[in-house]
């Protein structure tokens, strides 16, 4: 006996109608997140307990002085602040296009701002983002002023004081700064400590960009 | 755990190179077992007596478009994190054009001439040694071409972005688009067909 209502579609025309179907549907989504994060609260307290998320003026100048390429700075000040000084090597990147900015959830990204609050949040950010690796520079851009361009030698150092005071006159110069024992600078004229051109010696962010693209592609 | 898998961390440069490496395999299998090795299956699509290549091709795009989709709509991949070569309009269009001419000629495009090469086939190796040769000659030449080369830069470019439709709304014209080409394709086979003998 035949079945009033009979049919039986080909292969073809099973996956044809899954097809269409499917592409029917996707007319109500999007594929992208858009800004909504889901993050784990206690893995990112325990990070933020041990500490391990902090790079110190003196680890990142020693970064630079090597020329490591493996991690990327980003500077979260804004562009006045940026054209007056930055760390040789930092990108530009305001705060609210953080989120936006180009960046690989697997490379090591340094933060900084001028005290340290803005890179705190946006290390936040980062993190329930997915990255995987972000860093603060600890005590922000006047850390890195103090420690590494301005670097002062108390007049009543003990001799290890004075040993150690020579490499961090080595870095300040090459990054341009001016160090002082304690008063006076070591130079001979004192006027209110201009800060270095920007850019002076680094080590070159853009062929690294560029060699990252070149293995992209079919 | 989120795709894309290499740009999470979850392997480095040297097992990324052991997944392609078995990702390309797989890749040729399934092109050699579509019917995509042999010169007169390819070179029959521009006769317009088999069209199996736009049917595979346009296959396999409308299969990974919904994949993506859904598994990204599902948070399974980051698709911000899929890379997109940029658009140089000008010269892609005269690319495509060189490659569609050597498509022609040669019977095979750069990826079904290796398939076709493993199969021990000679005029694709006469094929890949073209492709070789061109590779370089393009090289050595390249600071010549280069303006070209780089001219009509649109960056990374969506038909979404391109033509401000819901990226979903673009889905469902991508599949509208191959139901209907697949429909037309067998259409346009069934009208050049050979006179009996061969199928």
């Amino acid at each position: 006996m035949k079945r009033p209502f009979s049919y039986h579609p080909t292969m073809n025309q099973l996956l044809a109608g899954g097809a269409l179907l499917l592409g029917a549907l996707a007319v109500f989504g999007s594929p992208y997140r858009g800004p909504v994060a889901r993050v784990n609260l206690r893995e990112l307290a325990r990070d933020v307990g041990v500490e391990a998320d902090h790079v110190t003026a003196e680890q990142l100048a020693d970064w630079i002085l090597q020329q490591r390429a493996d991690y990327r700075l980003l500077d979260l000040r804004d562009e006045a602040a940026w054209s007056e000084y930055h760390i040789p090597g930092a990108e530009l990147v305001p705060m609210a296009k953080l989120i936006d900015y180009p960046l690989l959830r697997n490379e090591t990204i340094v933060l900084y701002s001028d005290g340290g609050i803005h890179a705190a949040q946006g290390w936040f950010l980062l993190e329930a983002a997915g990255h995987k690796s972000v860093a603060l520079l600890l005590g922000g851009l006047n850390a890195w002023k103090d420690e590494i361009l301005f670097p002062v030698l108390a007049e009543d150092a003990s001799a290890e004081q004075r040993a150690a005071f020579e490499r961090a006159r080595f870095v300040s110069e090459h990054f341009g700064g001016t160090p002082s024992v304690s008063g006076g600078t070591l130079e001979t004229d004192r006027t209110p400590t201009p800060l270095p051109k920007t850019d002076m010696p680094v080590a070159p962010a853009t062929p690294r960009a560029r060699k990252r693209k070149a293995k992209e592609g079919c | 755990m989120s795709a894309p898998l290499f740009k999470y961390g979850l392997f480095g440069d040297e097992i990324s190179l052991i997944v392609a490496f078995v990702i390309g395999i797989g890749f040729g299998f399934f092109l050699e077992r579509a019917g995509l090795g042999s010169a007169r299956k390819l070179t029959a699509q521009f006769y317009l007596t088999d069209l199996s290549v736009f049917k595979v091709m346009f296959t396999a795009i409308v299969t990974a478009m919904l994949g993506l989709f859904y598994l990204s709509w599902a948070g399974w991949v980051d698709i911000s994190l899929v890379y997109l070569s940029p658009t140089y309009l000008l010269p892609q269009l005269a690319g495509g054009l060189l490659l569609g001419l050597g498509f022609v000629i040669g019977g095979y495009c750069p990826g079904t001439s290796v398939v076709a090469v493993s199969t021990g086939a000679l005029d694709a190796w006469l094929y890949l040694a073209g492709v070789m040769a061109g590779i370089f000659v393009f090289g050595e030449m390249f600071s010549s071409i280069g303006p070209f080369f780089y001219a009509t830069d649109m960056g990374s470019l969506t038909i979404p972005d391109l033509i401000h439709l819901p990226y979903g709304v673009v889905v469902l014209g991508v599949v509208l688009l191959a139901l209907g080409g697949f429909a037309g394709a067998g259409w346009v086979e069934r009208l050049f067909a050979p006179p009996s003998r061969e199928s």
